[in-house]
């Protein structure tokens, strides 16, 4: 966005950011940037959090309305399911090297959590922890082809955190799409199966961490259901896109 | 940004629930499941009423609010009780929620969720609910919006009640996006100011 206006007396660059953010206006790149910059200064958490004070009666003026009974049985349901998966992605968080694939994964395949408990510690390699990088927020922007639709991340290096925004996507319920980074060698390495429609936070292992950088280059395949097959190769490559710091 | 003035006048009985709210989220925080069942019980009417406004569809307004809840349960420790009041960062979550299925869903209501929600804003009706505590805050934001021109304030209602982006917004008054970004802007500093001097 290019035509912004000049600045406006009495709110300052990050207030009016911070209020653009809450109310929901963003889109592109000034999004990616908001939402970096929530997740790590505190200061921008703040003016976030004021707006949402001033905006939220807005809502709370709203007729207050019962949902049905089963609403909560499902979400006590749901609650039990977490239980199972918690004790499996935990056992995943000390699998260095395969932490965002996994449990992507274990989510998609909706594998029994026992057998993957099995699996899991039958494949973990050692714990290996690393100071964080003192890298720069890294976001990128990936047009899905023939689509007005794009994939938002932001890289929060401090976290070794990756945030992959889908929204608008819809499943076909016949392909998957697995995002990948290019390395410096130019291998590739998954990031995970791309969830349609959802924002989803996942940890990258620290090896890969290193590679996470201003210009690195991702894309986007088409795979089965469940990503790629570990015995066949990649699908066709259906978008691409980089890292910008921001 | 200033801290904006805080009522002095509240309901005690608001202020009771929501320091019991605030109590709950702790202990869910820490782990305690027993704690989400009695937020849901404080919380869910108003949220569900929240989600079924901007979505308009029950069946997705119960999604909605699984996410949300079940979304809690798993982060109750992101909520900070020195940054928001714990019904408006629910409240708020409930509307990003309800947003986000909107969205996804590819139909974000041009004008008829956030006309009719902007109509309501400001009918100056006064909730049914006594669960949930509506203090000075909800008085002042009220004033405020009404004091802002009208498209500013149209802007900022269809933006925050129903869903539109800057994008949505320009095309829908068809005007350009520089032009929209300016009344945002405007109405915002106007909205500071006013907020402040509550």
């Amino acid at each position: 966005m290019t035509d912004e206006p000049a600045p406006i007396p009495g709110l300052t660059a990050d207030e009016v950011l911070a209020g653009e953010f809450v109310l929901g206006l963003l889109t592109g790149e000034r999004l990616l940037l908001a939402r970096g910059r929530l997740a790590r200064e505190p200061d921008f958490a703040d003016a976030v959090a004021h707006w949402e004070d001033h905006f939220a009666p807005l809502l709370e003026r709203w007729d207050a309305v019962e949902p049905p009974a089963s609403l909560w049985q499902r979400i006590e349901a749901g609650m039990s399911d977490d239980d199972a998966q918690g004790a499996v992605t935990d056992i995943v968080a000390l699998d260095a090297m395969r932490t965002s694939i996994m449990r992507w994964r274990i989510v998609a395949a909706g594998l029994g959590a026992v057998a993957v408990v099995s699996l899991l510690v039958a494949i973990s390699p050692p714990v290996r922890t690393t100071e964080p990088a003192p890298d720069p927020l890294l976001a990128a922007s990936i047009p899905i082809a023939d689509t007005p639709l794009r994939l938002a991340l932001t890289w929060v290096p401090e976290r070794q955190q990756l945030t992959v925004s889908s929204t608008g996507l819809v499943p076909d319920g016949v392909h998957d799409h697995e995002l990948w980074l290019v390395d410096r060698a130019g291998d590739l390495h998954s990031l995970g199966v791309i969830v349609p429609g959802e924002e989803a936070r996942f940890s990258v292992s620290p090896d890969l961490a290193g590679d996470f950088r201003d210009g690195a280059q991702l894309v986007l395949t088409r795979e089965p259901l469940g990503g790629k097959p570990a015995d066949a190769d990649a699908g066709p490559v259906v978008a691409e896109g980089e890292f910008t710091a921001i | 940004m200033q801290q904006a003035p805080l009522g002095v006048d509240r309901d005690s009985d608001a202020e009771a629930a929501r320091a019991a709210l605030k109590a709950d989220i702790a202990r869910l925080a820490t782990g305690d499941r027993s704690a989400l069942k009695d937020i849901y019980r404080a919380t869910s009417a108003k949220l569900y009423g929240i989600a079924l406004r901007i979505l308009g569809d029950e069946r997705e307004a119960e999604d909605a609010v699984q996410d949300i809840y079940l979304d809690l349960w798993k982060r109750a420790e992101r909520y900070d009780p020195a940054r928001a009041s714990p019904i408006s960062w629910l409240a708020t979550m409930a509307r990003n929620r309800a947003v986000d299925r909107l969205r996804t869903r590819g139909k974000v209501a041009h004008a008829s969720v956030p006309e009719a929600a902007a109509a309501h804003v400001a009918d100056g009706s006064v909730p049914a609910d006594g669960q949930i505590e509506l203090d000075q805050r909800d008085a002042r934001i009220h004033f405020c919006l009404e004091q802002l021109e009208k498209r500013q304030r149209s802007a900022i209602s269809r933006a925050f009640l129903g869903g539109a982006t800057y994008i949505q917004l320009a095309e829908d008054d068809d005007v350009p996006l520089s032009t929209v970004k300016s009344r945002v802007h405007r109405g915002l500093s106007r909205l500071k100011a006013c907020i402040e001097r509550q």
